[in-house]
């Protein structure tokens, strides 16, 4: 039962999370960049989460983050599941030397720390939220190659598809046919927990200050704004830190959760 | 030992390496103090690089010809006994002591300041501040061992205040020559009260008494040294120097935040100094190359609709007062008869209105034509800037503009961005104490001139300013035109007068500052009964 | 424990060999794809000084010609490839220092702060891996369990701002001896090291569990061995090689982990130095750092699995 419990909650936040950044900017259109009141008011002088050091409603700015950070890394995580899921099904079908080749390829980016692969890439992109997403996103698409390459070799291996090959039936069918339906679930349970790693890598990369432009509502990037201010204002950095990590732990929950199930 | 041991061995190994690598780091407390920086430049060499925070250590490391009085302006024998000016203001003649001698043991003469000189002026070598600071300067002449005339091709006002800045500080020649302008800085080899012992980038500069030091001016209260060692760490980024400053990490720490200093302010242990920084004040200027910013209403609005004020005191409290002129120093408050717009955000609309920016559609941004006004801002990332950029964003967000931000971190990416020219409004200010400063900022061809305005009157105006030997009448006349015309023109968004925060642990006393502001005396540093 | 003698058989030589020249391969791809990577996203690393009024478009030509811009791409390449060799990872774009002495002078400290980290890394994730496999019915065992999964989800960023909130809470009410030491070092190490010890402590959990059930275990019982340390000692030791390997690899991590810790608590260190080249712009510095953790990582990816055939027999068969 607890360990049920400890789904339900991981579904419930992250439905919150995904579910206030759709509904309370349909309902209230403060500008999360407005100044509201004055700065640093706690929680407690200025419901219901205090300003920060420019005076504007944290609450605002945290469910817009809502919208913003697991949005960039959702992105990032499609980006990496296509890229990655494509080449790893090209080098399970198709074999031999186009295998080797994608294989050793994405072996040599492995060879590089995933963050500081992204940081690289953003190097040459320059710093900005959209080349945060596509840093990531591209960062992790090696890994991903890997993994999924593994998942669709062993469907290959199954009975069905030796039997279909000696039906006759050409690469393409068989991945969309055989390969494609039997690893949708394992390849759902990976992708989940690349979106968790995803999540992580934006918002440290937005954190470090590489998304250019400090006034978004970033949740990266208000985490780094609140260190100036652990000592007299610590619910600045605290608030998006643990709205980060709580929607790092739950999807982390639920991609073992789907893992489970098969 | 055998191999399953082995695991366990590196464990332990490792723990133990590092334990004693930690306790590597100790604290020298006989006599040291140590000081925080708050950027790390590029560069640190005086003579070729801009930043104002290297000459907070290297101020006590280099003497100059003349030093200016912090409380009276007058300036003061330095390395030079005495100087004479020639009526028509193009020949300088300094008359040098005879017995200073460098860090090394080069002794200082004509020679040397010279040499220094000419480190400056050429070209190759791109000094980015003190060659503008010695304006039209043409030639250094040994006149003989103790004797140096500087000839100017025009008069140049702001000459004797440029040699009293750390910027044209005398280095010695033997270590300028040894070491060459990229290596130099690591080397650096002086007449000052302190000697420059090593510079790691990013880590620590460190000084350490000069214990030959006999030819103070007269501005030092102390003759010589007293404390044996200072250290300079780094701490780029506000929220760690408070933690720092009360954990004892560092004594002494300046550009405190605002929030941070009432702590202090009211603390026993510590002393809080709000140093005011004369020059140019935290500023935006617009780029009137560019739509919509070319038009001068669209620019009057945009000041009429930032809250000034009311922006000063949620970032810098009740610490920095809002800047009213283009420039403000002891003796040089250039503000114009007419004041900066002062906050309106109904004439910033009806402005707005009447060059054609109306609001059409649902989302409350002007547009003009079916183009929406959109405006890019270029902020550096130091000195609150970010944070001052956002709420001009804020305000301008208020009156109908979608408005972007961009934080370049360094000089080099905020000159980059300048000149790619796709900004509407980009800060940066120059610190001084004399407005000649501003010709690079208002002229034609001014390297600084990022609003791009040319007026040949401006030009006109600042160029005649400088050129006035010590006739200070004249020259505010002069400026105050200048002022005007960069009001009516709106070619600039003043924000607030520099204060710098600096906090000092009590068991230190007889900190003051040069007359540039920035710079500590260091000399007269000494530990608290 | 059966003990074999500690010289490793020919067939481990063989396979050594090859783990070598594959990781030395590795490497040499890593590097060339960050090579390839930056300058072909990136482009034209001198335009930016000329934009910058560091030089003048003379200067730029002639620096084009000096640092061998104006020379096909794949000549630059190899060039780099020799200087790497020679240790020459070319000239900082703003300092005109060489990219080598640049990092080598902010490399102690960022070695000093993963080392210390490595320690923290190993002692939590042993502690934590340890008690949730010997306890694993109790409920400390199973909190231990979950901090280690927490270890790994919750980004450094926020533990360490945690861990410096908390600090200053301490602080605040009992002073701590020697404690700029402590901020400086041992509360970034020891955050640095509680992210990598969630892998640790899971990878030594499930080692442990295995090794608990093994026939030797059994054996030691029945001799007499009661259910307490002793016992332990037992199991433990066969469970190290694969945590050996795993630590290994996590040096690699640690490298990455400490550009967040070095920011977080501002200490000086190549994970500054490479933001701040990113920031910068300054590609020579960035390309330098990035081609060093790349080989840096191959090594300890290789020395991981060295290590892993010199403890174990049983892996020396795989090959």
């Amino acid at each position: 039962m607890r360990h049920h419990l400890s789904v339900f909650l991981s579904i419930g936040w992250l439905l919150l999370v995904f579910g206030m950044s759709i509904v309370v900017p349909m309902i209230s259109d403060t500008n999360p960049r407005q100044p509201v009141s004055e700065p640093l008011l706690s929680p407690a002088q200025h419901p219901p989460l205090g300003t920060d050091a420019l005076g504007r409603d944290v609450w605002t700015r945290i469910v817009h983050g809502g919208r913003i950070s697991p949005g960039a890394s959702l992105v990032a995580t499609i980006i990496t599941v296509l890229v990655g899921g494509i080449a790893g099904l090209i080098a399970s079908s198709m074999g031999g030397w186009l295998d080797r080749v994608i294989v050793w390829l994405s072996n040599s980016f492995l060879a590089i720390p995933g963050l500081l692969l992204a940081m690289l890439l953003v190097a040459a992109m320059g710093p900005r939220l959209l080349t945060v997403i596509l840093a990531v996103g591209f960062g992790a698409a090696p890994g991903f190659v890997r993994l999924s390459r593994t998942v669709f070799l062993q469907i290959r291996e199954q009975n069905y598809v030796t039997a279909s090959i000696a039906l006759g039936a050409n690469r393409s069918w068989i991945a969309s046919h055989h390969i494609l339906p039997n690893t949708k679930n394992q390849l759902l349970s990976l992708a989940t927990t690349h979106y968790a790693w995803a999540f992580m890598g934006t918002t440290t990369l937005t954190f470090l200050g590489l998304a250019g432009d400090p006034s978004i509502p970033e949740w990266g990037v208000m985490l780094n704004a609140g260190r100036a201010h652990i000592i007299d204002a610590p619910w600045l950095a605290l608030l998006p830190g643990c709205a980060i990590s709580l929607t790092i732990l739950a999807v982390h929950r639920l991609g073992a959760w789907l893992s489970e199930m098969e | 030992m055998k191999l399953h041991q082995i695991p366990l061995l590196i464990i332990l190994s490792v723990i133990l390496v590092s334990i004693a690598t930690a306790c590597s780091i100790g604290d020298e407390k006989t006599s040291t103090v140590v000081y925080g920086l708050t950027l790390s430049p590029s560069g640190i060499d005086p003579h070729l690089n801009a930043s104002s925070e290297l000459g907070i250590p290297l101020a006590s490391v280099y003497d100059t010809l003349v030093f200016r009085d912090p409380e009276t302006g007058v300036f003061v024998p330095g390395l030079s006994e005495n100087w004479s000016i020639s009526p028509d203001g193009l020949k300088y003649t300094f008359y040098l002591r005879r017995d200073v001698t460098f860090h090394d043991g080069t002794p200082f003469n004509a020679h040397a300041v010279k040499a220094n000189l000419d480190y400056v002026m050429n070209p190759d070598h791109h000094s980015q501040k003190a060659l503008f600071m010695l304006g039209s300067l043409q030639e250094v002449e040994i006149i003989d061992d103790f004797t140096v005339a500087l000839h100017l091709v025009e008069p140049f006002a702001p000459l004797l205040d440029s040699l009293s800045d750390v910027y044209l500080g005398m280095a010695s020649p033997t270590a300028l020559e040894t070491w060459g302008p990229t290596e130099y800085q690591f080397h650096q080899v002086g007449t000052g009260p302190y000697r420059f012992d090593e510079y790691i980038p990013n880590d620590k500069i460190t000084l350490s008494r000069n214990p030959d030091y006999a030819w103070a001016p007269s501005i030092y209260r102390n003759s010589t040294a007293k404390i044996e060692t200072i250290v300079f760490h780094f701490y780029e980024d506000p929220s760690t120097r408070a933690i720092a400053l009360e954990s004892g990490e560092v004594d002494i720490v300046g550009e405190i935040l605002p929030h941070d200093a009432n702590r202090f302010a009211v603390s026993s242990d510590f002393n809080l100094y709000p140093i005011p920084i004369p020059g140019q004040p935290m500023q935006f200027f617009f780029n009137t190359h560019r739509e919509p910013t070319d038009d001068v209403r669209v620019r009057l609005a945009l000041m009429y609709a930032v809250n000034r004020p009311q922006a000063v005191k949620t970032i810098f409290d009740v610490y920095s007062p809002v800047a009213q002129s283009p420039f403000l120093a002891s003796s040089f408050d250039l503000e114009p008869q007419e004041s900066f717009p002062a906050y309106d955000p109904d004439t910033a609309a009806a402005l707005l209105d009447e060059s054609g920016w109306k609001i059409t559609g649902h989302d409350n941004i002007r547009s003009l034509n079916g183009v929406p006004l959109e405006l890019h801002i270029v902020a550096p990332s130091w000195g609150s800037n970010p944070e001052m950029a956002q709420l001009i964003q804020a305000d301008w967000e208020a009156i109908g503009a979608h408005v972007t931000l961009e934080i370049a971190p360094g000089f080099g990416p905020l000159k980059e961005a300048q000149t790619n020219g796709e900004y509407h409004a980009i800060g940066i200010n120059f610190f001084g104490t004399d407005p000649d400063l501003l010709r690079s900022f208002y002229t034609s061809t001014g390297l600084y001139n990022w609003s791009g305005f040319e007026d040949p009157e401006l030009d006109q105006l600042l160029n005649r300013a400088s050129q006035i030997p010590l006739d200070l009448e004249s020259r505010l006349t002069l400026y105050e035109e200048f002022s005007s015309r960069v009001r009516e023109e709106a070619l600039v968004l003043p924000i607030r007068n520099y204060v710098n925060l600096v906090v000092v642990s009590n068991r230190i006393e007889g900190l003051h500052f040069s007359a540039q502001g920035w710079y500590p005396i260091l000399i007269d540093l000494q530990m608290a009964p | 424990m059966v003990s074999n003698s500690d010289r490793p058989s020919n067939g481990a030589l063989a396979t050594v060999s090859r783990r070598v020249i594959e990781g030395v391969l590795t490497a040499w791809a890593a590097v060339s794809l960050t090579f390839f990577a930056l300058r072909l996203i990136a482009g034209d690393p001198v335009a930016s000084l000329l934009s910058q009024g560091l030089a003048s478009p003379d200067q730029v030509e002639n620096l084009r010609r000096s640092l061998g811009l104006d020379a096909p791409l794949l000549i630059q390449y190899l060039k780099f490839l020799s200087g790497l060799f020679r240790g020459d990872l070319g000239t900082s774009l703003y300092t005109s220092r060489p990219v080598g002495t640049v990092i080598a002078e902010q490399l102690p400290a960022t070695a000093q702060l993963a080392l210390t980290g490595l320690g923290f890394a190993l002692l939590i994730g042993l502690t934590l891996g340890v008690i949730s496999a010997w306890k694993e019915e109790t409920s400390l065992g199973q909190f231990a369990a979950s901090t280690a999964g927490l270890a790994t989800a919750l980004p450094v960023a926020f533990t360490g701002i945690l861990g410096l909130i908390l600090y200053r809470q301490i602080l605040g009410v009992m002073p701590i001896l020697g404690h700029d030491v402590v901020r400086r070092l041992i509360l970034p190490a020891s955050l640095l090291g509680f992210a990598s010890a969630g892998a640790i402590a899971r990878v030594v959990q499930a080692s442990l569990k295995e090794t608990m059930k093994g026939p030797y275990i059994l054996a030691a019982r029945a001799r007499g061995i009661g259910h307490g340390f002793r016992l332990l000692w037992h199991a433990l030791r066969p469970a190290l090689p694969p945590v050996v390997s795993l630590t290994a690899l996590e040096a690699a991590f640690l490298f990455a982990g400490t550009v967040v810790t070095e920011t977080v608590f501002s200490r000086p260190g190549l994970g500054r130095l490479l933001v701040t080249s990113i920031l910068q712009g300054d590609y020579p510095i960035a390309q330098g750092l990035v081609a060093l953790a790349a080989m840096f990582y191959t090594t300890s990816h290789m020395l991981a699995d060295i290590l892993a055939f010199t403890i174990d027999p049983r892996l020396r068969r795989v090959t």
